[in-house]
């Protein structure tokens, strides 16, 4: 495909008009001199047109779902229905605030009330809150919880000790560690948690185990049962983290396979929008051990009325302001609603469907780790690119002069060079077709042009040591430094 | 069945010859018969009208905003936010695209990020901000596992007034390693921090941090504030501060605090029944590894073209795993779109008249409801801004609330702990005010007020 990102030559917002900061903004009465601002905030003036023009020039030099196909392995981007968009605009969504008195806001409660009772039914664990912001944040609720639980049993100077598998996302440890656990790697075997290592590492020390299923190098842990056996005869307790639950709806659910607690991500399987980086929205799932354990408040129905109900003496309390993520929640539920059950399990088969297909393409092409049959996402090694002098980063930078998104790269550590791919459901046969002869013509382009990649977006290959090095972070630092963030 | 999933009959057929399998049954061998399920019990699919009427449905028992005069006020508000600002949100470059991985593709949102950071540092007079966090509590609840990086101890001192959440959210962000949140306690006057305690409190050595917000719960503005870093020393001062209220008060960089941060909500970002909201965070550079979440910098790109990149990873997840300075992966990138647009298009001149009008309006709404019986308004002897205590004499806050309601006035939120073992308090309520109160609406207010706290009398 023939492509052109916009190029814009355009300046920071500061260098389209330089603040006039000298002036003292308008005194309050009342507050004491040492606490005034003496130079109002250094920032432009700018006419509405000139902020309009500014930041849609920027959003012409970014890639979204919109733009083009964007396969990154375990962030399940797919199309975001535009219904959801014009939904959470409405008045009655958007213009309520959390604080306003229940009888006024029964439709808001109502909405979440029937998210939960869905999630519920999806994950197979009866208790479920809505408030995490984002998957990291409800697994880091989790753990609070299991915490809570073990201090509940006596247990918890002994358990201190959560585990992980090798290919676990990076939130994983983070969370744990939050919480007050040490982690503890498990090596794979075959892409798979090794159940025997796991057998051995458990004790009366284990927290708990936190698992993906399908895992990060997309393949199913068919030992699942046997897993959720060996951790519950220690006594600990299985997380399911839901990055990957796009892959497995109505086939199977965290409850089935054994899980005590699961987050979901509605920005990845609901298909609620990313925007650049967040918002998300978490979900926390628990069965009936942990259930008492998640915060506060719960959306209770007593005859057709909704309520919150703080009345949980063994909850965690509150993990974020108010509730949870309303307009992303009801952007889910739309979704939901127009898919029903049949929808539901039609996704992971097309996901499914999806990725195997493009996984034995590309596989004549690049190698596949581990055994054939994946779920919603694949690995490829990029390591046979390193005998012409390529890496794994080239071939991504390429990628994205074919007018495609890159995969995830360099993810799961176990496999050198990584490539991480998923295109999900909304993906048709066409696009798949496109990006296989897009990835070949990457694949067989030369290595000066694979070097030189990217050549057709806003900027060439980014410094990224450079930032890191000597970190420039903000306006101020430019200026500190005499440079403007314009084109030195 | 949504459309959104292509052409079910034709493709899938294709799709599957190419796999050389017949069904996409033989893509779940790996699924165990013991862990398959039969149905959810989800429903049946529904056309995309039908989604928009159940929908419509459902939001029609909310009431919005603007069926009341709303005096809501606090960290969340009820503030307009310009046109412009959502028609920038909501181009699908910048709301479909996920985290800039891929910092070539994504010049917009970084760029986008990196004057948002440029923004709350010029705000805070801070030197490095994050590029953002799920919101103002969540942020103070990563500034103190900060702190417990920069400094020993066990305790972190936040004020007896903080926001019953926010200091719910601090005491999950302790629990895990095991420190304490404890509260200073405030003059009952004037609600200003007890400095003797917080003396005190310092001497003993195990501090390793204290957070004031400014305005504080009471909405008030405690000019001790500027007196706590040469009480903390090298124990590091965290200010939770109101974005709108530094457009007028004070760079809390210039009066000590090490971290200063913020729920921006109020720029740009509509309620939506409590989220998306929009987290802030801003320190001192040389503590900047040790910051929480994710950081855009400036760099160059091959051809000497400025460009710009996530940068400083390895304070993060994806790279140092458990020892991760947090576990932030998803932020709120979009919403700190919002506030940049948001401010920009008001501009600093525009907030600071914004805030301005804020303190007339409550002043005015403060002296008619304090000329009320059995209403105290303001409750505390302190400056203010926009948002202030009003306490009742009698009756619940609840009640109060309930009657103001039924006149269609939003008379703003009660301040105690709804948790059952919680100490409930005396009955509080913070009152907020926005562009659209009129005149009117104060009046009305006041009246409404006085037929309440009066009936709340007689049935007493």
């Amino acid at each position: 495909m023939t492509f052109r990102q916009a190029r814009w030559d355009e300046p920071s917002v500061w260098d389209l008009a330089p603040p006039r900061n000298a002036e003292a903004p308008p005194q309050i009465s009342g507050i004491p001199e040492k606490l005034r601002r003496k130079n109002a905030v250094r920032w432009p003036e700018l006419s509405e047109l000139e902020v309009v023009r500014h930041y849609t020039r920027l959003s012409q030099m970014n890639f979204g779902i919109d733009t083009a196909p964007y396969p990154l392995g375990s962030c399940t981007m797919k199309y975001n229905p535009k219904v959801s968009e014009l939904l959470a605009r409405r008045k009655g969504a958007a213009e309520v605030h959390p604080y306003q008195p229940e009888a006024t806001v029964q439709g808001s409660l109502e909405v979440f009330w029937r998210l939960e009772r869905i999630l519920s039914r999806v994950t197979g664990l009866p208790e479920v809150s809505l408030q995490p912001a984002a998957g990291a944040h409800g697994e880091y609720a989790a753990m609070l919880m299991v915490r809570a639980y073990f201090r509940d049993l006596g247990e918890l100077a002994e358990r201190t000790e959560v585990l992980l598998p090798d290919t676990a996302h990076g939130t994983n440890p983070a969370s744990a560690a939050m919480a007050g656990f040490t982690t503890r790697e498990i090596p794979s075997k075959e892409g798979c948690v090794d159940v025997e290592e796991l057998g051995r590492a458990v004790s009366k020390k284990t927290a708990c185990f936190m698992l993906t299923n399908p895992n990060t190098a997309g393949l199913f842990e068919s030992e699942i049962l046997e897993i959720a056996e060996t951790v519950h005869a220690a006594g600990a307790m299985l997380y399911y983290d839901g990055a990957n639950l796009n892959a497995i709806l109505g086939v199977t659910h965290p409850g089935r396979m054994g899980f005590d607690v699961a987050h979901l991500n509605l920005h990845k399987t609901f298909a609620t929008p990313h925007g650049g980086g967040g918002p998300g929205a978490g979900v926390l799932a628990a069965n009936d051990k942990l259930g008492p354990y998640l915060p506060v408040p719960r959306i209770v129905k007593e005859g057709r009325r909704f309520r919150l109900d703080y009345d949980r003496p063994k909850s965690i309390g509150k993990i974020k302001t108010a509730y949870g993520n309303f307009g992303l929640d009801l952007r889910a539920y739309a979704f939901i609603l127009s898919h029903g059950e049949e929808g539901l399990k039609h996704i992971s088969r097309r996901a499914v469907l999806n990725s195997n297909y493009v996984a034995s393409r590309l596989g004549k092409l690049l190698p596949r780790p581990f055994r054939p049959l994946v779920k919603h996402e694949f690995v490829l090694s990029g390591a046979p690119l390193k005998e012409r002098g390529v890496r794994t980063l080239d071939l991504a930078k390429r990628l994205l002069d074919e007018g495609v998104h890159a995969p995830t790269v360099y993810f799961p550590s176990l496999v050198d060079e990584s490539l991480m791919i998923e295109l999900p459901e909304t993906e048709s046969k066409r696009e798949l077709d496109g990006y296989i002869a897009a990835f070949e013509r990457a694949l067989a382009d030369t290595p000066e042009n694979l070097h030189a990649a990217p050549r057709s977006l806003s900027v060439t290959r980014v410094d990224e040591v450079r930032a890191a090095r000597e970190p420039l972070l903000s306006w101020k630092d430019l200026r500190a430094a005499g440079e403007k963030a314009e084109t030195p | 069945m949504a459309r959104w999933i292509p052409d079910e009959s034709g493709e899938e057929a294709a799709l599957l010859e190419g796999l050389g399998i017949s069904s996409t049954d033989a893509l779940f061998t790996d699924v165990p018969k013991r862990a398959r399920i039969g149905r959810m019990g989800v429903g049946a699919a529904r056309e995309e009208p039908d989604v928009v009427a159940e929908v419509d449905r459902l939001l029609e028992r909310n009431r919005p905003l603007s069926h009341f005069s709303s005096f809501m006020g606090g960290r969340l508000t009820s503030r307009y936010s310009p046109a412009a600002v959502d028609s920038i949100v909501s181009r699908s470059e910048f709301y479909t695209a996920y985290t800039p991985y891929q910092a070539e593709a994504s010049q917009g949102m970084l760029r986008t990020l990196f004057e948002f950071q440029s923004l709350w540092v010029e705000m805070t007079g801070l030197d490095v901000a994050n590029a953002s966090l799920y919101d103002g509590a969540t942020a103070a609840g990563e500034a103190l596992l900060f702190c417990r990086r920069l400094h020993e101890g066990a305790r972190f001192l936040v004020p007896a007034s903080l926001p019953w959440e926010e200091r719910s959210v601090l005491e999950n962000y302790a629990s895990g390693p095991g420190l304490r949140v404890e509260e200073i306690p405030y003059d009952d006057r004037t609600g200003r921090l007890d400095l003797d305690f917080v003396r005190t409190a310092v001497a003993k050595k195990d501090v390793f941090g204290l957070l004031a917000d400014v305005p504080n719960g009471f909405g008030h503005v405690d000019e001790g504030g500027s007196e706590l870093k040469s009480i903390l020393g090298d124990v590091p001062l965290v200010i939770a501060a109101d974005p709108l209220s530094l457009s007028v008060l004070e760079a809390p960089g210039n009066y000590g605090a090490d971290v200063v941060v913020g729920e921006g909500q109020g720029f740009g970002i509509a309620p939506s029944f409590g989220g998306p909201l929009l987290g802030l965070f801003a320190c001192r550079k040389e503590h900047v590894r040790s910051a929480p979440g994710r950081i855009v910098g400036a760099t160059l790109d091959t051809e000497g073209r400025r460009a710009f990149a996530l940068t400083l990873v390895t304070r993060e997840q994806h790279i140092r795993r458990s020892r991760a300075t947090s576990n932030i992966c998803t932020n709120e990138s979009l919403m700190a779109l919002a506030f940049v647009v948001y401010a920009t298009v008001v501009g600093p001149r525009g907030l600071a008249r914004l805030q301005a009008s804020l303190a007339e309006k409550a002043r005015t709404l403060a002296s008619g409801l304090g000329a009320i019986e059995g209403l105290k308004a303001p409750r505390f002897d302190a400056p203010y801004l926009g948002d202030f205590t009003v306490e009742l004499g009698r009756g619940t806050a609840d009640e109060f609330l309930d009657r103001l309601r039924r006149r269609r006035i939003l008379g703003g939120h009660p301040l105690h702990d709804p948790r059952p073992a919680s100490a409930r308090g005396p009955e509080r309520i913070l009152v907020g005010l926005g562009e659209t109160t009129s005149e009117k609406d104060i009046q009305k207010y006041v009246k409404a007020a006085r037929a309440a706290i009066e009936a709340v009398g007689r049935s007493a």
